[in-house]
C-alpha cells in the first residue's frame, strides 16, 4: 500500500467556478490511471482532473462556495488529506446592487464538468423577488423598442427603463404581487444599506483614503479655480484640441506614408501570392524553349483551375498572356506534329500535349493525315528524282561523249527504275508501319480522343490508297503491262529495261518487295490491303519467272558446239553441248525456284496459279525448242567446209582428186560428216537422257505440267535425228554406192569374159574398204550409231548389186563364177550388218547370176576361201564384237 | 485552523511579496517541491503548506504566494493581514523590483501595524551574476536600515532557498514565544517594540 496522497499546494487558492487549479502535493500515484478521486470543497472534480505527475494535478473547480479541502484519492494510497484550502466564490453574487471587496476576474469563465452553464443559472435574480414568467405572451423586443425608444430593460444598463423591465418580465403579474415585489425590493435595498454600513466598516481604510483623495481633489480644484478662473476647462479643452491638431499635423504625414506603405505592401503581397500566375508567361516560354512541355501543361492546368473564372482584370490580363503563349505552343506543337520525319512515339506525345492543352482541332487525325501525305509526297519525290535521273541517263547514253557525265553515269549505272523500286520499297517499309501504328493508336482509343464518325472509312481509304500507289509504282516500273493505259501514263514513264538487265535485278527486286510485304504483314493490315501487294507479288513472280526463262532461252540460243567428243564416262560419244544445255536449264530452275517459285509468308505456290502454269509451260517449250533449233542449225549448217570435203569415200579407183588436208585454219572443226554424226549423237543423247534429266529436275523443283513440251520436243528431236541420219546416209552411201558401177566396169570389163576368176574383183574390195572407212568414221564418233548407219549402207549396196546384176545381159561361165564370188564375198563380209532387206537384195542379185555346175562351184568356194584368208583383217573390222 | 486536531504542530504563516516576475513562485516551488519552473505564469494567490523539522521541532509552514502585478495591489491588504512573516523579494537583475521592495514593506507595516513583524529582504536570481543591477552592498545597506537580514538566493540553483524560509520561521517562532510571554502578562508591549527598533537603529 502506497502512502496516502497529501495536497500541499494550490495555485490559485481561490476562484469562481471553473477556475483552473494546479494541485500540488505528494503521492498522487505513478500514472494517470492511479488517480481515482478528486474533490474540491466536497465537489467531485475527477472528471476535469488532469494527472500531470506524482505531485501535480490540474483540475477545474466546480460551483462551490466557501472554503474547503482538496482531497485526492489514489488507487493504492486511498483517500488523502489536505493541508491547504480552496475558497470558491460566485461571481453571480456581484450585481448592480452588491458591492464586492474581492477581486473579480474579468475573463470569461469556462464551463466545468457536466454542469454546463445553463442560461438561467447565472441569470440575475429578479429584483422584485418574483418568479420569472413563462415566455409565452411576451411582448416582442421590437414593440418594446417602439414604446421606449433608446431605452432597454437591462437592469445594469445606463438606459434602464423600469417600465420596459416590468413589461418584459412581469407583463402578467398581478398588482398585488407587484406590490409585494416592491416591498421586497425596498426591504432588500434597506438590507443592503445595513450591509453597506458593515461593508464600510470593513473597508474603512479604503473609504478614508477615498475621502482624502476627494478632499485633495476638491482642494486642488478650488486652487485651480482661483488661479485659472471659473471655467478652467475651456482653456484646457482648447489646449487639448490645439495639441490634438498639432499632433494630427505631425502624424498625418506619417500616417499617409504608413498608408502608402501599407498599400504597397498589400500590392507586393498580392504579387507574391500570385507570383505563380504573373511569372507563368515567362516560365512557360522558358520551358517551351527547353522542351519541357509536361511542365508547361501542368502549369497551364493549374493556372486554369485557379484563375479561369476570375473577374480580376489583372489576373485576366495575365491569363490572356498565358493563353497567348499556349496558343503559340499549340501551333508549334501542331507544326511539329506534322513535320516529318517524326517517330510515332514523338507524335503520340505531341498529340497528348495538344489534347492536354485543349487544342480545338483533332490533332491525332491531323497527324495521321500528315503521315499519309508524307508517304504520298515521298513516293512522288522518289519517282521524280529517278525520273530525272532516268532522263539524264538516257540523254547521256545518247550523248556519252560528254565528259562531265562520266561520274554521273557510274553512279546511276544501276538502272533508274531498279533504284526507284528499291527506294520506294524501303520508304514504304519505313514509313507505312508508323502510319499504321498511329492509325491503330487513334482508333484503339489509346490517344484518348473521341473518334469522329466516318474517320474509320476515310482512314481505310488512305491505307488502301497508299498501298495501291506503292503497288502501282512498282507495277509501272517492272510490269507495265498489268496496268491499264491511263495508269501507265500516271505512274510509269521510266525507261523500260533490257531483258538481261531485268533478269539481273529481278530477284533482288522481288526480295525488296517481299521484305516490304512481310513488314506490312507484321502490321496486321486488313486483308484487303495486303491482297493488293499479294497480287503485285504474284504478277512480279510470274514476270520474274518468265524473264528468267526467256533469258535462258536466249542463252541456249547462243550455245555453240566445240565438237569435242568426250569418250569416257557416262556421256561417252557426245560433246558437252547437251550438258551445257542441261546446266543452263538446271541453273535457271534453281534461280526460279529461289526467287519466284518458293512461296513465302502469305503467298500461294506460284504453280497454283493458272496463268503462271500456262506461262511456265510456254517458257519450257521455248527453252526446249531453242535447243532443238540449236541442234537443227548445227545439222543443217554445211556452208563452211563443203569445199574441202576430204571424204575418204570417194573412189580412188576413179581417181577423183583426193582432197588433201589443206587445213584452212579450221583444224578443230571436224568434217561435215563428222559434225553430222556428232550432232546426231547429241540429238539422241538429248532425247534419251537429257530430256529425262530436265523433266526430272523440273519435277523435283515442283513444276509438274511440263510433260507436254517434253514430249513434243522429244518427238521433234527424233525427227531431227532421222533427218540427220538421212543427210549422213546421203552423204556417205551415195558416193559409196555410186562408185560400185563405174568400178565394176572399169577397164571395159564385161561379165561375158573367159578369164577364170582368181580373186574377188577390185570393185568389191573397194566397196568393202569404203564400208570399213565409214565404219571407222562412225565408230570414231559413237559406236551406238554403227548399226543404224551401216545397215542402211549395206542395204543400199545390196540393192545396187541387185540392180547391176539384173542389168547384166550375158554371163560367160567364168563371168558367172566371178559374179558369184564377188556377191557372196560381199554378203559374207557384210553379214553382221545385213538386214533382211539386204539379204533379199543379195539373194535377188545371186538369182540373176546363172547357176554353175559342181566343178565350177568348187572353184568358187575355193577362191572365196582364199579371199577370206587374204581379207582377214578387213572382215574382222566389220565383225561385231 | 480550528478543524485540525489539537495535536497539530505549530503553524507559521509566511507570505511572499515582491514585484511581478522576481521569482516568488519559483522560490516557493523550489522550497516545497525541489523543482524549478522555467515558464512564467503570473500568480494570483497560491497556498502551500507542509510539515518540516525546524531545529528538531515539527512545525508546519504555510506559504501564501501572492501576485506581484500591480493589478492585484488592491487585494493585497486582506492577504497581508493573515501573514506572520514576510519574504520581501526582488530580483538583483532588476532595479525597479529593488525599489518597490520599500513600498511592499510600507504596506506590510501599515496592514500589520507592527514595526517588528518578521521580514527578510531577499535578492533572488543571484545565479545571474553577469546581469546584476543591484549590488550586494546596496541591498544589505537597505536591509540594515530596515533592521532585517538580507539574503541572496537562486531559485534555480536552490542556493540559500531553505535558508531564507528557515531563518524567517525561526524569527516567527521567536516572536511568537515572545508574544506568548507578553500576552500571558499584559497585552502588547509597545515600548519593547520601540526599544527594539532603537536597538537596531
Amino acid at each position: 500500500m502506497a502512502p496516502p496522497p497529501i495536497v500541499t499546494g494550490l495555485s490559485p487558492n481561490e476562484g469562481p467556478p471553473g477556475t483552473r487549479i494546479k494541485i500540488r502535493g505528494e503521492n498522487f500515484g505513478s500514472q494517470p490511471s492511479d488517480l481515482t478521486g478528486l474533490t474540491i470543497c466536497g465537489m467531485d472534480c475527477l472528471l476535469t482532473a488532469e494527472w500531470k505527475s506524482p505531485n501535480k494535478i490540474i483540475a477545474i473547480s466546480g460551483p462551490v462556495k466557501g472554503k474547503g479541502d482538496v482531497i485526492v484519492t489514489t488507487k493504492y494510497g486511498g483517500t488523502g488529506t489536505c493541508n491547504v484550502t480552496f475558497r470558491g466564490y460566485h461571481l453571480a453574487t456581484i450585481g448592480p446592487m452588491k458591492e464586492s471587496a474581492v477581486w473579480v476576474e474579468e475573463t470569461p469563465m469556462y464551463s466545468w464538468g457536466r454542469h454546463s452553464l445553463s442560461p438561467s443559472s447565472f441569470q440575475q435574480e429578479d429584483p422584485l423577488g418574483l418568479s420569472v414568467e413563462e415566455t409565452e405572451n411576451k411582448i416582442s423586443e421590437e414593440d418594446l423598442q417602439n414604446y421606449f425608444p433608446g431605452k432597454c430593460g437591462d437592469i445594469g444598463s445606463p438606459n434602464f427603463s423600469p417600465a420596459w423591465f416590468l413589461l418584459e418580465n412581469h407583463h402578467a403579474t398581478s398588482f398585488n404581487d407587484m406590490k409585494a415585489g416592491l416591498i421586497y425590493l425596498i426591504r432588500k435595498v434597506q438590507h443592503q444599506k445595513v450591509g453597506q454600513l458593515s461593508f464600510l466598516k470593513a473597508n474603512l481604510n479604503s473609504v478614508i483614503d477615498q475621502i482624502d483623495t476627494l478632499t485633495n481633489l476638491r482642494e486642488k480644484y478650488d486652487k485651480d479655480l482661483s488661479v485659472f478662473g471659473s471655467t478652467p476647462t475651456i482653456k484646457l479643452e482648447r489646449a487639448i484640441k490645439e495639441s490634438e491638431r498639432e499632433a494630427r499635423k505631425l502624424f498625418d504625414d506619417v500616417l499617409a506614408r504608413k498608408d502608402r506603405a501599407e498599400k504597397t505592401r498589400n500590392a507586393l503581397n498580392v504579387l507574391q501570392r500570385y507570383k505563380f500566375l504573373f511569372c507563368l508567361p515567362c516560365v512557360i516560354e522558358r520551358n517551351i524553349k527547353k522542351g519541357e512541355y509536361d511542365i508547361v501543361i501542368n502549369d497551364y492546368m493549374r493556372v486554369k483551375n485557379l484563375f479561369d473564372k476570375t473577374e480580376v482584370p489583372i489576373f485576366r490580363e495575365a491569363l490572356n498572356e498565358v493563353e497567348k503563349r499556349i496558343v503559340d505552343l499549340q501551333t508549334k506543337l501542331h507544326v511539329d506534329l506534322q513535320s516529318m520525319p517524326v517517330t510515332v512515339e514523338q507524335q503520340k506525345r505531341l498529340i497528348r500535349y495538344l489534347i492536354s492543352l485543349d487544342y480545338p482541332q483533332d490533332a491525332a487525325w491531323d497527324a495521321i493525315k500528315s503521315r499519309w501525305e508524307h508517304i504520298t509526297k515521298r513516293f512522288k519525290e522518289i519517282y521524280n528524282f529517278h525520273k530525272t535521273n532516268d532522263k539524264s541517263e538516257s540523254a547521256k547514253k545518247q550523248n556519252s561523249a560528254s565528259k562531265y557525265s562520266k561520274t554521273q553515269i557510274e553512279i546511276i549505272s544501276v538502272p533508274a527504275c531498279i533504284n526507284f523500286i528499291d527506294e520506294i520499297c524501303a520508304v514504304t517499309s519505313e514509313l507505312f508501319p508508323d502510319f499504321w501504328k498511329i492509325g491503330q493508336a487513334y482508333f484503339s482509343g489509346e490517344l484518348q480522343i473521341k473518334i469522329e464518325a466516318g474517320r474509320q472509312v476515310e482512314y481505310k481509304h488512305m491505307v488502301l490508297t497508299a498501298i495501291e500507289t506503292f503497288s502501282k509504282y512498282v507495277r509501272a516500273s517492272i510490269i507495265p503491262n498489268t496496268l491499264d493505259k491511263s495508269e501507265r501514263a500516271q505512274y510509269g514513264s521510266l525507261s523500260s529495261l533490257e531483258r538481261d538487265e531485268v533478269a539481273l535485278y529481278l530477284p533482288e527486286l522481288l526480295r525488296s518487295v517481299r521484305s516490304t510485304y512481310s513488314t506490312l504483314i507484321q502490321l496486321d493490315l486488313p486483308n484487303e490491303a495486303l491482297d493488293i501487294i499479294g497480287g503485285l507479288l504474284v504478277d512480279l513472280r510470274i514476270h520474274c519467272m518468265s524473264i528468267l526463262f526467256q533469258q535462258t532461252t536466249e542463252q541456249i540460243k547462243q550455245l555453240t558446239e566445240n565438237w569435242k567428243i568426250s569418250f569416257s564416262g557416262k556421256y561417252a560419244g557426245v560433246t558437252d553441248l547437251p550438258l551445257k544445255f542441261l546446266m543452263l536449264v538446271e541453273d535457271v530452275i534453281q534461280i526460279v525456284k529461289e526467287s519466284a517459285l518458293s512461296a513465302e509468308q502469305r503467298e500461294s505456290s506460284l504453280l497454283d496459279n493458272a496463268s503462271a502454269q500456262k506461262e511456265l509451260e510456254r517458257q519450257v517449250d521455248n527453252i526446249l525448242s531453242a535447243f532443238y533449233t540449236v541442234l537443227n542449225n548445227l545439222s543443217s549448217n554445211e556452208d563452211y567446209d563443203d569445199c574441202d570435203n576430204n571424204s575418204p569415200v570417194v573412189s580412188q579407183l576413179i581417181g577423183t582428186p583426193v582432197g588433201t588436208h589443206k587445213t584452212s585454219g579450221a583444224q578443230d572443226i571436224p568434217t561435215w560428216e563428222h559434225r553430222l554424226l556428232i550432232t546426231m549423237s547429241n540429238c539422241i543423247f538429248t532425247k534419251n537422257t537429257i530430256l529425262n534429266d530436265v523433266s526430272q529436275k523440273f519435277k523435283e523443283t515442283g513444276f509438274t505440267s511440263i510433260d507436254a513440251p517434253i514430249k513434243t520436243n522429244g518427238n521433234k528431236l527424233e525427227m531431227l535425228e532421222k533427218l540427220i541420219l538421212d543427210k549422213y546416209l546421203e552423204q556417205k552411201s551415195d558416193p559409196l554406192v555410186g562408185t560400185i558401177e563405174p568400178s565394176m566396169y572399169l577397164g571395159r570389163f564385161d561379165w561375158d569374159i573367159n578369164v577364170l576368176p582368181t580373186d574377188i574383183r577390185p570393185y568389191a574390195k573397194e566397196c568393202i574398204n569404203n564400208l570399213i572407212n565409214v565404219h571407222s568414221e562412225v565408230n570414231n564418233i559413237s559406236t551406238g550409231l554403227l548399226n543404224s548407219i551401216l545397215v542402211k549402207i549395206v542395204e543400199t549396196i545390196a540393192e545396187e548389186l541387185y540392180r547391176l546384176m539384173s542389168c547384166v545381159q550375158k554371163f560367160s561361165k567364168e563371168g558367172a563364177q566371178q559374179a558369184r564370188i564377188d556377191i557372196e564375198a560381199l554378203q559374207d563380209v557384210f553379214q553382221d550388218y545385213t538386214s533382211d532387206n539386204a539379204q533379199g537384195y543379195f539373194k535377188e542379185a545371186l538369182a540373176h547370176v546363172p547357176n554353175l555346175d559342181g566343178a565350177q562351184m568348187a572353184l568358187v568356194q575355193d577362191i572365196l576361201k582364199q579371199c577370206k584368208a587374204k581379207m582377214k583383217t578387213q572382215i574382222l573390222c566389220l565383225k561385231k564384237r | 485552523m480550528a478543524k485540525r486536531p489539537a495535536v497539530q504542530p505549530a503553524l507559521h504563516k509566511v507570505i511572499m511579496v515582491g514585484s511581478g516576475g522576481v521569482g516568488k513562485s519559483a522560490l516557493t516551488l523550489q522550497f516545497m517541491y525541489d523543482e524549478f519552473v522555467e515558464d512564467y505564469e503570473p500568480t494570483k494567490a497560491d497556498s502551500y503548506r507542509k510539515k518540516i523539522l525546524l531545529d528538531g521541532e515539527d512545525v508546519q509552514i504555510d506559504i501564501l504566494d501572492t501576485a506581484g502585478q500591480e493589478d492585484y495591489a488592491a487585494i493585497r491588504d486582506s492577504y497581508f493581514r493573515s501573514g506572520e512573516g514576510f519574504l520581501c523579494i526582488f530580483s538583483i537583475t532588476e532595479d525597479e523590483s529593488f525599489l518597490s521592495t520599500a513600498e511592499f514593506r510600507e504596506q506590510i507595516l501599515r496592514v500589520k501595524n507592527d514595526e517588528n513583524i518578521p521580514i527578510l529582504l531577499v535578492g533572488n536570481k543571484c545565479d545571474l551574476e553577469d546581469r546584476r543591477k543591484v549590488s550586494f552592498q546596496e541591498a544589505s545597506d537597505r536591509a540594515k536600515q530596515w533592521g532585517v537580514p538580507y539574503v541572496e538566493t537562486s531559485a534555480k540553483t536552490r542556493e540559500h532557498v531553505d535558508k531564507v524560509f528557515y531563518d524567517l520561521m525561526r524569527e516567527i517562532r521567536a516572536r511568537k514565544m515572545e508574544e506568548n510571554k507578553t500576552s500571558n502578562g499584559k497585552g502588547k508591549d509597545k515600548s519593547k517594540k520601540k526599544k527594539r527598533i532603537c536597538r537596531i537603529l
